[in-house]
């Protein structure tokens, strides 16, 4: 962190990027995402091959829209794979978690944050429900309907992988590959343009849904613009709050735990 | 530093109003005075630009701060939420999506006046930090200040 501590024990609010320094540079941020892009794609197809050779469904379209019903569980592992991919970069620059989250912030920041946050995120909801009943009409949304877990599973879905996911997803494109990024480009708006487009792309591949016989790519396509809007807020209020990410995940804990909720009490029709 | 990018905000959301004003004035639907004889929540929000070129007048002499327009642009950002995706809007989504052929012209009409939202709530809350922070520092300074008087 390159916040100074002025007379009066306040940050002085000028922060730099937290990882341009890094050792391990922009290598390290196409390490990250290629873990996460890898993880997804790898938990995913290699669930399905297992339910093939168990011979629990026929085809692996079958198998992948079986698999989909869980990606709400096994995005932990993912995160978890994400984190330790992120503590290895840590150990290799030298650097501590803390330092990826920004400058300190208090409890009450983060609580003002969050909810400048929350209401900052209306627009995205509302232009991701229009794009949903466009497409889908009055259904849900696919990634949420297609969630069917058991009560176990439906329990750690709401209360860690939400928690996971705020650990490593935020932390990885805005506190590590951003300023990555920004250090190699010296572009702060298009290093923020290219970690949007990456991390809405990361989107389309999960859940991987099958329609006639092939990959949902409609679907896929659907994941990313409805997605698009509320990265490019998040990524825009990362800067408007002095680069400080603790605001950024406290809302998306809400927003996601709230949304994992929902569907564990079946409220999402 | 500050100051460029709290113009360069205020300019690019003065922008994107304008831009929106256009949106209803090719839909020409959701319009009032002076385009019809209707006083509605279109002629209320005309109000914007009168009160954008006086808060940068204010604020180039000093008189307004970042607070000033963060109430401006949070303000701003309710008004137009509450018209366009309030559960009492009275322009919501399919006023915009419904009126342009081909369909994708809506669609960029909305996408613009999501973007114009959120860019109102995001210069809020960057305008709201500035406004804490200059608060934190002026209480930081005013002891300081006093001890030096006092010797």
């Amino acid at each position: 962190m390159t916040a100074t501590t002025p007379a009066g024990g306040q940050p002085a609010v000028r922060p730099q990027p937290s990882g341009a320094a890094a050792a391990t540079g922009l290598g390290g941020a196409v390490l990250l995402v290629g873990t996460r892009i890898g993880l997804w794609l790898g938990v995913q197809l290699g669930l399905a091959g297992l339910l093939v050779l168990a011979g629990v469904t026929a085809t692996g379209g079958q198998a992948l829209d079986r698999v989909a019903g869980w990606w709400m569980v096994y995005g932990a592992l993912v995160d978890l794979g994400t984190l330790g991919v992120i503590a290895w970069l840590l150990g290799r620059d030298g650097s501590a978690y803390r330092r990826l989250l920004g400058p300190p912030t208090t409890a009450w920041q983060v609580t003002l944050g969050a909810g400048g946050v929350l209401a900052a995120s209306v627009p995205a909801v509302v232009f991701s429900a229009e794009l949903t009943s466009a497409i889908y009409g009055d259904a849900t949304a696919p990634m949420l309907a297609v969630v069917d877990v058991p009560p176990l599973a439906s329990i750690f879905s709401v209360l860690v992988v939400p928690l996971l996911a705020e650990l490593a997803e935020p932390v990885a494109y805005l506190g590590v590959v951003l300023p990555r990024l920004e250090a190699r480009l010296g572009r702060p708006w298009l290093a923020a343009t290219i970690v949007v487009l990456v991390w809405a792309a990361e989107h389309a591949l999960f859940p991987l849904l099958v329609s006639g016989g092939r990959l949902d790519l409609e679907f896929a396509a659907y994941r990313v613009g409805s997605v698009l809007p509320y990265l490019a807020t998040w990524t825009a209020l990362y800067y408007a709050l002095g680069r400080r990410l603790l605001p950024i995940m406290a809302a998306r804990w809400v927003f996601n735990g709230g949304t994992a909720l929902a569907l564990a009490l079946g409220l999402v029709e | 530093m500050h100051r460029a990018i709290l113009y360069r905000l205020t300019y690019l959301a003065a922008a994107m109003s304008l831009g929106h004003h256009l949106d209803h004035l090719i839909r020409h639907n959701a319009v009032g005075w002076p385009l019809t004889d209707q006083v509605n929540a279109f002629t209320m929000s005309l109000v914007v630009y009168p009160v954008i070129a006086t808060g940068l007048l204010a604020y180039r002499a000093g008189r307004v701060g970042p607070g000033f327009w963060a109430l401006v642009s949070g303000g701003g950002a309710v008004f137009v939420s509450a018209v366009h995706f309030g559960p009492a809007a009275v322009e919501p989504p399919e006023l915009i999506l419904g009126h342009y052929q081909p369909p994708i012209l809506g669609w960029l009409a909305f996408g613009w006046l999501v973007s114009f939202v959120a860019v109102l709530a995001i210069t809020s809350v960057y305008e709201t930090r500035q406004w804490a922070e200059q608060r934190q520092t002026r209480r930081a300074a005013r002891p300081a200040t006093g001890a030096e008087t006092a010797r």
